[in-house]
């Protein structure tokens, strides 16, 4: 079952990934009795992350967008995320979840934690059927693989990574050696292109931002949607009253208020994203007429919140530069959160 | 429960583990605690660096720009004179202008108090600020069974007249009221002797001022043994008597760690002797572990500065931010101002 809102006739430019545990949802499985807890949960009993319904929903209502989820849920649960999903309003092209129970079958264990061999072929294979010119935000979080994942897709899409590179990455992150062959072969159908503008990371166990350092400045781990938010108004994927329709839904729900919105604006400031301009924007909507934004004044607070955060940290540093990544320098990230060789951060 | 969100300015750029450390604890702080907001004050490099490398809650804090700092060498007048941005500075400014409730700073204690002085109003009724200090002490006291007594003032004001020692005294009993969860603390002057008449004039006015205050459980005087003894819960004095005891104390201490390092080394048997009694030990130094209570406070100021030790390391620093925190959700000033005598 899908719900599909794109209009078949309208040409697909934008194309919006989302992994859903700890990106969309507010789950925990750490332990048995939390992996439990959730497998059991009714879909009114799961959380979104604050802001993130918000954020899907303006990035839908801009014509030719599509919302590919990819998650490592089992497909047994795919009855009730769908309901979530609705009940949350928003609404989907793809959702791909795990067969677990298929690995139990074929005695693949390894396969049944890792993700690597999961997702990047769910990706490649979306990839397959998505138009060249296409653009790609996608959305993961710091509790698995994400980051890694997805700027390896990104970058084998781009062919910026060489063949054995891509089969050194995969051996490290023990995919089955069929299934490394599986997402060769995938990947040599794609036609080139460049299509990943942005990689947002959920930092859902707050990972110190410069641990996504060596993936570059495409990669953007954030605290929380509005920071999103923001950035997809500097790159133009969103309207100022788009952004603040978002930052409504995490005052209105989530208890955010002046102090916690312009921290986070300025924490992007310090990590030199290019969103100095976006404040303007920002301000213009919220002296505009729309009456739904009364709910976030006093205006003149806000701006001057924001407008002190900017002044406070002085001249501006120069965004980080864009490097290759060196995908065999950081292969444990590509393991399980649970290997034993990949501790860095824990 | 929700609480207030309070804002606590950090001089990242003072103490001997800055920025680092200061910006660890700090970080933990925005972790631990939901309703604190930590704004870092100093070298915004140095800052965005470390903070890009610990754990954080970038939602609860907020960074500013102060190019300068007092190093410890530096003589405070002169030097806040020619840093105008100077961190330390430039954290007592924003906190008056309302951007932070409190300050906590490891750096040069002269210069804290010093831009303390040049920035902040002194509390109506209060002539002159005092430095608060705590020491562990045989007995607990409060809700929490806080071994460490409070002894002010140790330095901030070297010549106390007897309206100064009342003021002290007052403000010693409500930070212990607040911060050591003391409903009733007991408060003593320090003296040469118990009876009241004992002592410099000043000492002995401000004993039979004190007598008469309301809402003080004034004891009366107590001797330098009855500060280990933990005898009161707030021992008073001038800034002199106070940091020459503190000193004092502080040398004591030092001295039998090193005799302890010279039995150890002296003797198997001694060895030995040590060995068995090293859980009791650990256990003393947990209970007097200055980390856990992490500043001196400033007290007399309408806002509140922590001086947290200058060998502060992250859990000492994240420390001090909780105290202030609690200081300023508790309204400190207001519950000093409420006690001290009409004039």
């Amino acid at each position: 079952m899908s719900v599909s809102p794109t209009d078949p006739n309208t040409p697909i430019t934008r194309i919006y990934r989302w992994d859903l545990d700890k990106t969309y949802l507010q789950t925990e499985f750490d332990t048995l009795r939390q992996l439990v807890r959730t497998a059991f949960q009714k879909a009114h009993e799961k959380k979104a992350i604050p802001g993130a319904a918000a954020l899907i929903r303006e990035l839908r209502s801009t014509g030719g967008s599509r919302l590919c989820i990819v998650s490592g849920s089992p497909t047994q649960m795919r009855t009730v995320l769908v309901e979530k999903l609705k009940l949350d309003g928003v609404e989907f092209d793809e959702l791909v979840l795990k067969d677990n129970l298929r690995n139990l079958v074929r005695g693949r264990f390894k396969a049944m934690r890792g993700q690597v061999g999961y997702k990047l072929p769910v990706l490649l294979e979306s990839r397959a059927r998505a138009p060249v010119d296409a653009e790609e935000v996608l959305f993961g979080d710091d509790a698995e693989a994400d980051a890694f994942i997805y700027s390896l897709y990104a970058d084998m899409v781009a062919r910026r990574v060489s063949e054995p590179v891509v089969h050194s990455v995969l051996e490290a992150a023990e995919v089955y050696p069929d299934d490394i062959d599986r997402v060769i072969r995938q990947w040599k159908e794609i036609p080139q292109a460049d299509p990943v503008r942005r990689i947002f990371i959920n930092l859902d166990r707050l990972t110190p931002p410069a641990a996504f350092a060596h993936y570059g400045p495409r990669v953007v781990p954030i605290f929380n949607y509005f920071q999103a938010a923001l950035v997809l108004l500097g790159d133009k994927h969103l309207t100022a009253p788009q952004v603040l329709r978002v930052m409504i839904e995490l005052v209105q729900t989530a208890g955010y208020n002046l102090l916690t919105l312009s921290n986070s604006f300025q924490d992007l400031l310090r990590r030199g994203l290019p969103i100095a301009d976006v404040a303007q924007s920002l301000v213009e909507a919220l002296q505009g007429p729309a009456a739904m934004f009364q709910v976030v004044r006093p205006v003149p607070d806000i701006i001057a919140a924001f407008s002190k955060r900017v002044v406070a940290l002085g001249a501006q540093p120069p965004p980080p530069k864009v490097r290759d990544i060196d995908y065999l320098s950081i292969l444990d990230d590509a393991r399980p959160r649970t290997h034993k060789k990949r501790r860095r951060f824990e | 429960m929700n609480q207030r969100p309070v804002t606590i300015a950090f001089d990242v750029m003072g103490g001997d583990h800055g920025p680092l450390e200061i910006v660890r604890g700090a970080a933990q702080l925005t972790l631990d605690t939901p309703h604190i907001h930590a704004l870092l004050v100093g070298d915004r490099a140095q800052i965005d660096l470390a903070l890009s490398q610990v754990r954080h809650h970038a939602e609860r804090v907020a960074v500013h720009h102060a190019p300068d700092f007092v190093a410890m060498h530096e003589k405070p007048n002169a030097a806040l004179d020619a840093k105008p941005q100077a961190s330390v500075l430039v954290a007592a400014q924003l906190v008056r202008e309302g951007e932070a409730d409190a300050m906590v700073s490891a750096g040069h204690t002269g210069a804290g108090v010093l831009a303390c002085a040049r920035t902040f109003t002194l509390i109506p009724g209060v002539r002159r600020a005092a430095l608060a200090t705590v020491y562990p002490t045989a007995v607990g006291r409060g809700a929490k069974n806080d071994p460490f007594s409070l002894i002010l003032d140790v330095g901030a004001t070297v010549d106390a007249s007897a309206d100064d020692l009342v003021a002290f005294a007052v403000m010693g009993s409500a930070y212990a009221r607040i911060i050591s969860k003391n409903e009733n603390p007991t408060v003593a002057l320090l003296s040469n002797g118990t009876e009241s008449q004992k002592g410099p004039a000043r000492v002995v006015e401000a004993n039979l001022k004190l007598q008469s205050l309301p809402g003080l459980r004034f004891i009366g005087n107590v001797e330098g043994v009855d500060i280990p003894k933990g005898t009161a819960d707030v021992v008073v004095c001038d800034g002199f008597v106070g940091n020459v005891c503190l000193k004092m104390l502080e040398g004591v201490s030092e001295t039998v760690m090193e005799l302890a390092k010279y039995a150890y080394k002296e003797k198997l048997l001694w060895r030995a002797g040590l060995a068995m009694l090293s859980s009791g030990i650990e256990r003393i130094k947990e209970v007097t572990d200055w980390e856990q209570y992490g500043g001196a406070p400033i007290l007399g100021f309408d806002r509140l500065f922590i001086k947290a030790h200058g060998r502060s390391k992250a859990r000492a620093i994240s420390n001090a931010g909780k105290v202030a925190a609690r200081a300023v959700s508790n309204d400190l000033a207001n519950a000093i101002q409420a006690l001290l005598p009409r004039a």
